[in-house]
């Protein structure tokens, strides 16, 4: 396969779509958007060379209806279609819709997504490959069942209920008592199947404290199969990453070395082509860790992995579609930067609850050391039917400090929206916080420490506090003196 | 230092202040300019942005002290300038750090209207940083300062007791002596206070009040006096001058450009006045008269917050309405639309005060007011002008001509006078019973009762209390009160606004508010602009905020349409629109959930199940039971249930399927199951 990419159809929107569109103009690809009704002025159509509206705005009827995007490609003369991340970025159904219709798939073949969209299946391979998993048990059918699993593996609560299909932290569910479990089999198993059409489930021993841990990979269709370190994503809110980082400071570099080839060993042994990463849990406590799933797909936090090792991972995906072999080995790569990640929702800080409406006005961050990946522009709206995510911060330095260091110069003094909410002043707080510069925190750092970290906002600032006397002023001017006065 | 040479400041024992006044040459000031003369005159609209502009002078002007505090200011802050009083004194110890700042507190009432716990008097006595505490009661009923005196003197700040004065036949030097006789027990001697002659209505003639201080003076040789005084009358010069041949030590003044007509008398004239007559004043003229000039540069935007009743009012000695009050009740009548019956409501209030006795000031002058502001009204509905004219007759021959002698009037007579209470206010009928403390010549007589309270007034009559309010008032749980605020305000209230809640609870929840939305506004933008905006394109206002410039400037002010205004702005250059509703926008009504049996939505989301997968959709008069799932709202792709709290049946299901909500909103209304 040595076609080459003539037009490539980004199956996305936000963050992804424009992130995918920047490493194609820099290769002068040109660049199909897709997008719902509400998306019609979004940045990433603008950014696009031309863009297609595909249907309203619930995700079934545009992101997630395959015909129309292939369709779109093929009216549009693009011969390659990047899924980005969310959406179909690990729909096998999808991947293979797309290489039927003659077009390239900038992924995995779609066989090796649908092995590892399957947890259970994933897991088999894992073992296969000798790689540790979690003591758990696959397709859960009831109540009794995990209660018996749990009884003879002499696990004890907590355990995590899982869609067989999921990822992003969707049909997920923690199970902290035995009354719980029932209740959480169904919510686990209805969002399973609204996020997925599948709702197999897994259960699985939870690991208390546990870090998250992962490598990414990146393989060509020549057999060379190359990782690019790990990146510590051990900070999230519900399941869902907030703030990530390359290298992790939670191994060492034996550790290090070991869960990165162990990775390799498992990509190596499914077959895997293009990038994906490997994710792992990471006991503290015993320095043990144990497979958690492949993400056979670009992923969120991959801009730190470019950031320590230089490399464009989109553009390292765009070389393998194309069937080119790596013009690097795995000796090449030295990282030589510690990068740091935070994810920028709409949504409000202290309750995390989403919050939609137009960006007023927005203050993209600069400066030295900084890198800003952004889905919106000011002006834009954040429509309720998608993924709260907008921009992603990333700063690196030549240790982690001097990273931190820049991210709080960034979240502080640099970067502003107004008209939405956002994460900023709590991943301010978590980047400030004391355990966090030790590098000591695990998957719960945020629910545990919740408190602490909103009693850290800043109470006032001069620039909002401004904007609240402009409009009294506004009031006054258009009401005339009032009543009250 | 020019600071330590002042003769006094804060930071000096009660009795070296008082060594201190004893040892003047003459008499000091109390510069009245940021509190009693802009209640006076200004209705207390007067901002600390331009009050502080006064700060530098007062602080080279060899003041006693300088009033900025207390009375109606604390409140009106909170309702109207949307300040506190503790942002203000914080700003005032800022510029004027060696000037004594004097507040005015009414015993038991502190900076309210009606009798606090003995507690909460004591916890927010401790907590307002404040040098000189002029103290008051409208009854002269000195055991309700005892809870104020002994905080102050404990914490080794000024206790300043004040006699409140009227003119009266009742109020004679004996009785005034009675009344001295008790504060100086009260406080341990005259070592440590100053005792204040309180002339609140401005009625003190002046050769009543130079025997007054004369008596005084020759029981009590070593106690400081200060005389303040109103100059409703058109007496107040020589009132004052009179105060100071007879020995008073410090006078009340304020700026001669602030003066109208119901504040104190102008602060150069009097220095004049007073050396002429060969009485040395204690003021350094050139920095007064720079103070004086200062009030020029911003009085002028504060002319819509004068008096409609313009001119001295010599018949205050007999209506006796109180400075303080003249221009909030002229307001009132104004609003109100009966500013017409204002010389009937005088007039009924100059006969009132004579059946019932104490002292028209705060909160005496409120209930004064209202009673007889509402007689009038009532009549005046009832039957007209007429009407009010034959209560005015019926009153004046009660009084003037039977001598209160109730049984002298005609039965008809009779029978109208035993209604004439019976709308009367809730404090007023408090006052009666003895909830403010013991009346200054004995409770009225018994027609009074029967007129109030009607067939009952034998059991409410039995119900007098002869004791203080703060022997009777049972304690209020602070700390309940306080985590009650923190619920109400979503966060842990500071010790300030806790005060301020326990003084005025509904409107300083009012003024959270107005600060949470508009920040730190009181405080940045001048008057004109405080009040009107700006009018013009290219009209802008320059402030700094925190150490920052900061300018915004109008660009247009759109035309009205459905409601709805936009505005136009440069906030420091970058262009803004601001969208303001105008009273006749329409609101979209979202109903919030209120109260447990209320369940409201936990997130902004989309509701996409009423129900559950297992009993499918949900209606009015279902029972459902604790824990299970009764809607799922979808919010960002996570599915989030709701559960019944308890066992409950549905009353109302208040959203419908795939409808939007926002946090907050009600979805649920239940019925608790027993």
């Amino acid at each position: 396969m040595a076609e080459k990419i003539k037009k490539i159809l980004v199956a996305n929107r936000g963050v992804p779509a424009v992130r995918i569109m920047q490493t194609c103009r820099d290769r002068k690809i040109p660049t199909v958007a897709v997008y719902s009704t509400p998306d019609r002025l979004s940045l990433h159509v603008m950014v696009a060379d031309s863009a297609v509206h595909i249907g309203d705005a619930p995700p079934v009827e545009s992101y997630l209806n395959m015909d129309k995007i292939i369709n779109a490609a093929l009216e549009q003369g693009a011969n390659v279609i990047h899924p980005g991340w969310g959406f179909l970025a690990e729909n096998s159904q999808f991947a293979q819709m797309v290489m039927d219709a003659g077009l390239l798939w900038v992924g995995p073949s779609p066989r090796v997504i649908r092995l590892m969209g399957d947890k259970i299946e994933a897991k088999k391979m894992a073992i296969r490959a000798n790689v540790p998993t979690i003591p758990g048990i696959s397709d859960v059918k009831d109540v009794d069942q995990v209660r018996e699993w749990m009884k003879n593996d002499e696990v004890s609560f907590p355990i995590m209920i899982k869609a067989s299909a999921g990822g992003g932290g969707k049909g997920m569910v923690k199970v902290e008592r035995d009354e719980d479990l029932a209740n959480a089999i169904s919510q686990a198993r209805s969002e399973a199947k609204k996020a997925f059409g599948d709702e197999k489930l897994l259960a699985e021993k939870y690991i208390e404290r546990g870090r998250h841990i992962e490598v990414q990979v990146v393989a060509d269709e020549h057999g060379n199969v190359i990782h690019l370190f790990e990146r510590e994503c051990t900070l999230q809110r519900r399941n869902q990453k907030i703030i990530e980082e390359a290298p992790s400071p939670s191994v060492n570099e034996d550790l290090q070395r070991e869960i990165c080839f162990t990775a390799v060993r498992l990509m190596r042994e499914i077959g895997y082509t293009t990038a994906g990463t490997v994710e792992f849990i990471f006991d503290s406590s015993t320095k043990r860790f144990y497979f958690l799933e492949v993400n056979t797909r670009l992923q969120v936090e991959h801009g730190v992995t470019e950031l320590i090792t230089g490399l464009d991972v989109v553009g390292i995906m765009l070389d393998v579609v194309q069937g080119r072999p790596f013009d690097f080995f795995q000796s090449d790569i030295h990282p030589n930067r510690w990068a740091l990640e935070v994810r920028i929702n709409a949504e409000d800080p202290r309750t995390f609850s989403p919050s939609f409406g137009t960006i007023t006005r927005l203050q993209i961050p600069h400066g030295p050391g900084i890198r800003v990946a952004s889905g919106v522009y000011e002006g834009a709206d954040i429509p309720p039917y998608y993924d709260s995510l907008f921009m992603l911060l990333l700063t690196a330095g030549r240790d982690r400090d001097t990273a931190i260091r820049a991210m709080d110069r960034t979240l502080s003094r640099n970067f502003r929206v107004e008209g939405v909410k956002t994460l900023a002043p709590l991943l301010l707080s978590i980047i400030r916080h004391e355990a966090f510069q030790r590098g000591d925190f695990s998957t719960r750092f945020i629910e545990n420490h919740m408190d602490e970290l909103v009693s850290m906002f800043k109470e006032k600032d001069s620039q909002d506090e401004v904007l609240k006397i402009a409009k009294y002023v506004a009031e006054i001017s258009a009401l005339g003196p009032q009543e009250w006065m | 230092m020019e600071t330590h040479s002042k003769i006094f400041r804060p930071g000096m024992s009660p009795r070296e202040i008082v060594e201190r006044a004893r040892g003047l040459d003459g008499v000091a000031i109390t510069c009245t300019g940021m509190r009693d003369a802009g209640q006076s005159d200004f209705k207390n609209r007067h901002r600390i942005h331009d009050l502080r502009t006064l700060a530098p002078f007062y602080e080279e002007m060899n003041l006693f002290s300088s009033e900025c505090h207390g009375g109606a200011r604390w409140h009106v802050g909170i309702m109207n300038r949307k300040e506190s009083p503790f942002e203000e004194i914080e700003i005032l110890r800022q510029e004027m750090p060696s000037v004594l700042l004097q507040t005015l507190i009414r015993e038991t009432n502190l900076w309210g209207y009606r009798p606090y716990p003995k507690n909460v008097i004591e916890y927010v006595v401790a907590n307002v940083d404040i040098d000189v505490w002029r103290c008051f009661s409208f009854l002269n009923d000195i055991r309700n300062m005892r809870a104020v005196a002994e905080v102050v003197m404990k914490r080794g700040r000024l206790f300043q007791p004040a006699i409140s004065f009227t003119q009266a036949d009742w109020t004679t030097d004996e009785y005034y002596l009675s009344v001295v006789h008790d504060i100086v027990d009260l406080c341990g001697g005259t070592d440590e206070i100053i005792l204040c002659i309180k002339d609140m209505a401005g009625v003190g003639s002046p050769e009543r009040i130079r025997t007054l201080i004369d008596s005084i003076k020759q029981s009590y040789p070593e106690l400081v006096v200060q005389y303040h005084r109103h100059a409703t009358d058109g007496l107040a010069m020589p009132a004052l001058l009179a105060a100071a041949q007879a020995g008073a030590n410090i006078l009340d003044a304020e700026e001669d450009s602030l003066t109208r007509f119901y504040g104190q008398a102008p602060l150069l004239g009097l220095h004049a006045y007073l050396e002429e007559s060969g009485i040395k004043v204690l003021l350094n003229r050139e920095a007064a008269e720079k103070a004086v000039q200062k009030v020029r540069e911003w009085i002028g935007h504060y002319e819509w917050a004068e008096s409609p009743f313009k001119g001295f009012d010599h018949n205050v000695t007999r209506h006796r309405m109180p400075g303080g009050a003249f221009p909030s009740s002229f307001e009132q009548a104004e609003k109100g639309g009966f500013l017409h019956l204002m010389p009937a409501i005088l007039k009924v209030m100059s006969l009132y005060n004579r059946i019932v006795k104490y002292f028209d000031v705060t909160p005496g002058s409120q209930i004064t007011w209202v009673t007889c502001s509402g007689i009038v009204n009532k009549y005046d509905k009832e039957k007209g002008l007429s009407g009010v004219e034959h209560v005015i007759k019926l009153l004046g021959k009660f009084v003037d001509e039977k001598g209160q002698d109730f049984s002298a009037m005609e039965p008809e007579e009779q029978e109208e006078l035993l209604t004439l209470f019976r709308n009367a206010p809730g404090d007023f009928k408090n006052l009666l019973l003895g909830g403010y403390g013991k009346l200054p010549m004995g409770w009225p007589d018994e027609w009074v009762y029967q007129s109030a309270f009607g067939a009952e007034w034998e059991e409410r009559l039995a119900e007098r209390k002869e004791l203080s309010p703060l022997d009777t008032l049972e304690p209020d749980d602070l700390e309940k009160i306080r985590s009650d605020l923190g619920v109400t305000i979503g966060r842990p209230p500071t010790e300030e606004e806790f005060i301020l809640y326990l003084m005025h609870p509904k409107d300083a929840l009012t003024m959270f508010e107005f600060r949470e939305k508009y920040g730190e506004t009181p405080f940045v933008l001048p008057t004109d602009v405080w009040r009107e905006g700006l009018k013009n394109c290219k009209d802008k206002v320059e402030f700094d905020l925190w150490g920052k410039p900061y300018c915004i400037e109008l660009v247009s002010i759109g035309s009205e349409h459905e409601g709805l205004i936009h505005v136009v702005m440069k906030v420091n250059n970058k262009t803004r629109v601001y969208t303001v509703e105008t009273p006749r926008a329409k609101k979209a009504e979202i109903r919030m959930a209120q109260g447990p049996d209320e369940i409201g939505a936990p997130i902004n989301g989309n509701v996409w199940r009423i129900g559950n997968s297992d009993r499918g959709t949900l209606k009015s008069g279902d029972i459902v039971h604790k824990g299970e799932e009764i809607a799922n709202l979808e919010a960002m792709k996570m599915e989030n249930a709701i559960v019944a709290p308890f066992d409950a049946q549905v009353v109302e299901i208040a959203v419908r399927l795939n409808d939007s909500v926002q946090e907050g909103q009600l979805l649920f209304v239940l019925k608790r199951l027993e």
